[in-house]
């Protein structure tokens, strides 16, 4: 060893250096190695853990909770006494059992409907879980801060908007995502409020999140989202609400939208387009035929789409201009595919076309209408 | 006079090779950092994501899987159907007989019930001519499109025809004979929808060795190392380039190249760029860098995503005569793209494309196999002139060896502590002791075949793509069910 040193000591600097790393590189491999032993064995003994524990819970809650006949009578939830004794087994005061607890409660929750799913409500109060989620909700982690919102979401269990509307606009996207998701369950008088507040643009992902938040939430006041689309800076809650009123089909937003055709923004205006056609607007095709020489090529696209979709059967004659004329191919496409959608004022317009027209136009027609292809 | 000229030659070349060395060993451990980063990053981030809202969302974003064939009849029944099967609410599938010889197409006219039908092809993209255009009849098939083509000698020309008939903005290419996971599309759209200020041109994910795995209908049941030690190789390969390489550089959104075998792409910026180039031998790259060359042109701010989940498994070359045509095919379109885009190199104008990704590709990728061998006939000089001071060289080429084991290593703890693939200890144990083996044995082949690569492009020789003669993966379920049966 002592002879080892001096020539470690007597050697040259690369090969210190040399040593140094094989020493850390051996180190490093052996470290990685006993890393993915012990998060192995680690993940091994919690699945174990919680395989032995989740049937325990589950048995639980079916014979005292699911299954307790005193339970499902007509008698509001929270008069209703639980057995909650039963929940107060040892292993429920250890964290990771409390938190499997929650998430069975979640699943079940999400699984059931009426005074069932308040019960498993009221269990989750009275075990005192509900201070887990809290404590969870101060944390400084952004992590622990999602979860305690998605399970207090879940639960039902009101948040103030001082603690929730800030997180609606963080920095961080997974935290701004649980945070709008909250408040749109949570908020009990204007759910919708945050969008008056969010300066950070909504993400496409943050839109389906929330579309599904918004339209399978029960007994959610939708307002009218005309105000939004008149009124909001923010050109993603603009488009989100376009979106939300074709869901909706609100009519009553139908004069806002149709400002929106003015609107600069050639990517919103499209989405108005889309829109006003998925309403099935008829009044609006007059200023769209109005407007669709001076757009560019997205607007004109969905100018031709809706006038499709519209189905008036007024303007088949644009449709067969464009369809003649145009050089771009998607044109021609667009108002093939939308002649065809107005085929009952317009067939022997089409009969003719089909006639009289080039090879490559023939083409376009026999693909737009060939049932099989969808476009 | 004349040794001191090849004493300062020696020095020099010494001196350059060390900086060179030490530049590759830093690259390497700041790669291992930063995947690190990106890989907690991502599955911090993943327990709180649910695919399944995107799965029933009627604002989900329409992809088309686009799969080129050339003579896969052995697989491509059971290919189509596992691309049949994937969970994603608005897709297609356009499968493209690149004018196969064998019965490919008869096969899947047959089983998908198949009639030509009457499509406006608009060639965006110049390829070879498009014979006929086939949907099924059958609605359960009515995702699906085969476009029957005259042989454009690349898988270039036959992904370019499926952009030209693409129905929707984002593209997936795969190769036919990759198998995908059930989630591909919901994981691979995530990064373009959830990015917040750049346009994401292209995501990647993780590619992994079929061999060994267990597959039921087109689905992968079980996931196993490759039993045979070459195809073995390769999957700590994929695992060090996908998890700690493309990983590592994403977090500078300097991800040089999403692999042709799984990749979505930007549409209008591919069909912009001019689509694949049917010259190239390594088409998937050579998109990459057009298409970024394009965004910068264009001030487009864009960013390659990747994911460190493995989403595509393919069947792996077990034998060294179809592996050394593999390399040899990448290493030859490596030399194309450093020559083609040679004025990218060092180009502020690119951007971390010129300035990181471009010089990292020419210096580490490139010239690697050259100065690897270089060294090695250096090395051979010095021992037979007397002139090596072994202790020391030995010291170093121990230095290389567990410096090199331990990076593969790293690489295997990211996925293993993240993802955790493997069902059994043995399995895990398995891959980990293919990294003691792979200086020795696997790397000399790599670096053979990338002279070879170089040489043909220099040279020019003329070579064809495909023709992998691949076993399929039925082999692996009969194998199975024989094992079963007994």
């Amino acid at each position: 060893m002592e002879y080892s040193l001096y020539d470690f000591r007597g050697a040259s600097l690369n090969i210190q250096i040399a040593i140094i790393f094989i020493f850390i590189a051996v180190s490093c491999t052996v470290i990685a190695y006993l890393s993915i032993l012990t998060g192995r064995y680690k993940a091994y003994k919690r699945e174990k853990k919680l395989a032995n524990l989740n049937p325990v819970i589950d048995n639980l809650l079916m014979e005292h909770i699911l299954l307790n006949d005193e339970l499902a009578s007509n008698v509001p939830a929270e008069q209703v006494a639980l057995p909650i004794e039963v929940f107060q087994l040892p292993v429920f005061e250890k964290k990771w059992a409390r938190q499997a607890l929650i998430d069975r409660l979640i699943e079940y929750r999400n699984n059931v409907r009426g005074s069932m799913g308040e019960q498993l409500r009221n269990l989750y109060i009275q075990l005192e879980l509900d201070k887990d989620s809290l404590r969870k909700m101060k944390s400084r982690k952004w992590d622990k801060k999602v979860q305690a919102l998605a399970e207090l979401s879940n639960m039902n269990m009101s948040i103030a908007d001082v603690t929730i509307l800030p997180l609606t606009n963080s920095r961080n996207r997974e935290l701004r995502a649980a945070a709008r998701h909250a408040y749109i369950k949570l908020s009990k008088n204007e759910p919708f409020k945050f969008f008056d507040v969010v300066t950070e643009p909504l993400l496409m992902w943050d839109q389906v999140e929330l579309f599904k938040i918004i339209s399978t939430t029960e007994h959610i006041a939708i307002p009218n989202f005309a105000q939004w689309i008149t009124y909001s800076s923010n050109k993603s809650i603009v488009s989100f609400c376009l979106k939300l009123v074709v869901h909706y089909n609100q009519v009553s937003a139908v004069p806002a939208v149709v400002r929106l055709l003015d609107t600069k923004d050639h990517y919103l205006r499209a989405d108005a387009i889309n829109c006003l056609g998925k309403l099935k607007i008829e009044d609006v095709e007059e200023k769209l035929l109005h407007m669709y020489n001076s757009q560019p090529l997205n607007c004109r696209l969905e100018i031709l789409k809706a006038i499709g979709r519209i189905n008036s059967g007024r303007n088949v004659d644009f449709l067969r201009q464009e369809f003649l004329h145009a050089t771009d191919f998607d044109v021609r496409k667009h108002a093939a595919k939308s002649l065809i959608k107005n085929e009952w004022a317009a067939k022997g317009l089409i009969q003719e076309l089909i006639d009289t027209a080039t090879a490559e136009n023939k083409l376009i027609l026999k693909h737009s209408m060939n049932p099989l292809i969808k476009f | 006079m004349e040794n001191s000229i090849w004493e300062t030659i020696g020095r020099f070349y010494e001196s350059t090779v060390f900086i060179y060395g030490t530049i590759l060993l830093i690259t390497y451990a700041l790669l291992a950092v930063f995947s690190m980063i990106t890989v907690r990053a991502y599955a911090r981030k993943d327990k709180f994501n649910q695919e399944n809202i995107l799965l029933s969302s009627p604002l989900a974003p329409g992809i088309t899987v686009l799969a080129p064939a050339f003579n896969e009849g052995l697989t491509i029944i059971f290919n189509v159907r596992s691309l049949l099967t994937l969970n994603y609410p608005r897709y297609e599938i356009i499968i493209i007989n690149d004018g196969s010889t064998d019965n490919s197409l008869e096969q899947m006219i047959d089983e998908f019930e198949l009639v030509p039908v009457d499509f406006a092809y608009n060639a965006k993209i110049q390829t070879k001519p498009v014979r006929k255009v086939f949907k099924s009849t059958n609605p359960a098939y009515a995702k699906l499109m085969v476009i029957d083509k005259v042989n454009g000698k690349s898988k270039a020309d036959a992904v370019n025809a499926g952009i030209n008939a693409a129905l929707y903005d984002h593209f997936v290419c795969t190769d036919v004979d990759c198998i995908l996971d059930k989630n591909t599309l919901l994981e691979l759209i995530k990064p373009v929808m959830q990015e917040e200020k750049k346009r994401v041109i292209a995501t990647g994910a993780t590619l992994r060795i079929a061999n060994s795995c267990e597959f039921d209908q087109g689905v992968m049941t079980r996931m196993r190392p490759p039993r045979q030690l070459l195809p073995r190789f390769q999957e700590v390969e994929y695992i060090r380039a996908f998890v700690l390489g493309k990983m590592g550089w994403s977090l500078l959104n300097c991800v040089p190249n999403v692999s042709g075998g799984l990749g979505l792409f930007d549409k209008e910026i591919a069909i912009r760029s001019g689509g694949y180039d049917h010259s190239s031998f390594g088409e998937d790259m050579e998109l990459m860098t057009r298409m970024c060359r394009y965004a910068h042109d264009n001030k487009i701010d864009y960013a390659i995503r990747y994911i460190p989940k493995t989403l595509c498994w393919t069947e792996a070359p077990a034998s060294v005569r179809i592996f050394n045509r593999q390399r040899t095919r990448w290493a030859r379109g490596l030399a194309q793209l450093m020559y083609a885009h040679f004025g990218m190199f060092l180009n502020p104008r690119y951007g971390r494309m010129g300035l990181i990704v471009f010089p990292y590709n020419f210096f580490f990728e490139l010239l690697a196999p050259i100065v690897e061998i270089s060294g090695i006939i250096y090395y051979i000089v010095m021992a037979c002139l007397g002139l090596i001071n072994w202790p020391t060289a030995i010291l170093l080429l121990v230095f290389v060896y567990t410096y090199s084991v331990m990076i593969t290593t790293i690489a295997i703890l990211w996925d293993q502590l993240t993802f955790r693939y493997y069902k059994t200890w043995k399995e895990v144990a398995f891959l980990c002791t293919t990294p003691f083996m792979e200086f020795f044995l696997y790397h000399p082949l790599i670096v053979i075949f990338a002279l070879r690569g170089y040489y043909y492009f220099l040279t020019g020789k003329k070579s064809a793509w495909g023709n992998m003669q691949r076993r399929g993966f039925q082999t692996t379920q009969k194998a199975a069910a024989t094992v079963t049966a007994k």
